[in-house]
């Protein structure tokens, strides 16, 4: 474990979250996700018609998304869902920012966002036509619309964006790594502003029936809502969820000279890799707590100094066993620990987005939100879940895990403006 | 105006997101903010909705409402 810390302690540098913007299976904005985890509730259900009759038919999908008032409907044909969903949440976010486009320096302006499976109801789509209709029916916009990195694209299309832009692909984690990777293109100096966060619309028959496959998904319950459970004794596996979070982080220097509205600032980023197996974690967590113990470092704050942990908590065994496990060795007994995906699913690339975007709400307001469906603690699992309601607390410092197949981890330390 | 010119624009409004309000006889495809990507989808859409492809030696950007309605209508009659 010699060079657990991961990263050589560098200057602090903290990068101001001035704008959130959300799109989840709660509803699209900010306030509705916020409310609906407040109130502890489930949004698994059987509402996307493509999975009916396979092994697994429900999903949090995002309800009523209507982006036709945001993006014109001369552009909505040539976008996947996946870039919808996402220009969607950062038209939220830039708004939320205040930052005048016209005043700003354009050139400083980058796009990182997560993504992990890029267009895949277009690629499903056009595969078919191409089997049963033949080469000359297929789209010419398949590939831009399949192309992972073509949210980031259209991201910086939309807001006329002209730094660097790209896509950070690690799973499950790919969201939580481009916003460490935006903090740094910050702290490099390379830019002003970057729009971050993640996006990903995979509630397509081959990938949902590839999760259930894999023994990845949570069985069916009576009442869906209560499908999703992590931490709980009784959790069998992930709701998979559509969704996209975007933070528009910016210098701090930057955010002071306009006298923007700090939510919370990131302070830190750790990532690292299990080296271990394709799906499952490393039984002991260390690739999780080397990402861990990199982002502590790299925010210079002490492992007894978090006050709360915003867990990657996917409901399958193994990783809350395993997540729950290193948080008690890293951190103690001290945070309070919460995982959004009992309410919201796993929206895979973007939850890490989403949940920073939460995590930030959660430093601002004090109020952490309740782990839904927890209703039986796993008795192994030693951490001091929030379950049942929400909890009143002062956040000083908060952590943010992800841990993606490939054994990729990114782990983010947020804390207060 | 022709059947065929009707059921193109409302093609086009359908599946192009245009408004057919803003969509005339003399309206060129480039002017209707179409591009080069579009026109091959648009030649998708054709063979679906009537059947023929439309060739970029026929139809191009440049191209009108009312001609591309003509081009289409003129392969139909030779079908």
């Amino acid at each position: 474990m010699s060079g657990a810390t991961g990263t050589a302690r560098r200057e602090p540098f903290h990068a101001a979250v001035t704008g959130v913007g959300l799109v989840t299976a709660a509803g699209v904005g900010v306030a509705r996700t916020w409310e609906t985890l407040h109130a502890a509730r489930g949004t698994a259900a059987v509402d996307h018609p493509e999975l009916a009759g396979l092994p697994v038919d429900f999903a949090c999908s995002v309800p009523d998304f209507d982006p036709g008032a945001l993006i014109e409907r001369k552009q909505l044909w040539r976008l996947d869902r996946s870039s919808q969903l996402v220009l969607v949440a950062a038209h939220e976010a830039l708004a939320d920012s205040g930052l005048d486009r016209d005043a700003w320096d354009a050139t400083r302006v980058g796009v990182v966002l997560g993504n992990g499976i890029g267009g895949a109801a277009t690629w499903e789509k056009q595969h078919t036509v191409l089997l049963e209709r033949g080469p000359r029916r297929v789209s010419p916009l398949l590939v831009p619309m399949l192309s992972p990195n073509m949210c980031a694209g259209y991201v910086s299309m939309m807001f006329g964006a002209r730094g660097p832009s790209f896509v950070t692909a690690t799973a499950c984690a790919s969201g939580t790594t481009a916003t460490g990777v935006a903090r740094e293109l910050l702290r490099s100096g390379l830019c002003d502003v970057v729009v971050t966060g993640g996006t990903e619309a995979p509630l397509v028959p081959s990938l949902v029936t590839g999760f259930s496959q894999m023994g990845a998904l949570a069985a069916r319950r009576e009442d869906l809502a209560e499908t999703s459970r992590p931490f709980d004794a009784d959790r069998g596996g992930f709701v998979p969820a559509e969704g996209a979070g975007v933070l528009v982080l910016e210098r701090p220097e930057h955010a002071r000279a306009r006298g923007a509205r700090v939510r919370a600032m990131v302070s830190g980023y750790g990532a690292s890799a299990d080296a271990h197996h394709a799906t499952a974690p490393d039984p002991d967590g260390i690739g999780a707590e080397l990402a861990l113990r990199a982002a502590l470092t790299d925010a210079g704050v002490g492992a007894d100094e978090v006050d709360h942990v915003n867990a990657h908590g996917t409901a399958t065994q193994l990783n809350d066993a395993t997540e729950a496990r290193m948080i008690r060795r890293v951190l103690g007994e001290g945070p309070a620990v919460t995982s959004v995906k009992g309410v919201v699913g796993h929206s895979l690339a973007a939850a890490g987005a989403i949940e920073a975007v939460v995590t930030a709400l959660t430093v601002e307001s004090g109020h952490i939100p309740p782990t839904a469906n927890l209703e039986s603690l796993d008795p192994e699992l030693e951490v001091d879940m929030v379950h049942k309601a929400g909890r009143r607390a002062a956040v000083e410092v908060a952590v943010s895990n992800s841990f993606g197949f490939g054994g990729q981890n990114a782990v983010l330390v947020l804390t207060r403006a | 105006m022709s059947d065929t010119y009707q059921r193109l624009v409302d093609l086009l409004a359908g599946s192009f997101g245009l408004d057919a309000a803003d969509i005339t006889p003399d309206s060129t495809l480039g002017g209707l903010e179409l591009d080069s990507l579009a026109l091959v989808e648009l030649s998708v859409a054709s063979q679906e909705e009537f059947g023929v492809e439309l060739d970029d030696s026929e139809v191009d950007l440049g191209s009108t409402i009312a001609h591309a309605a003509g081009v289409i209508s003129g392969k139909l009659t030779a079908v």
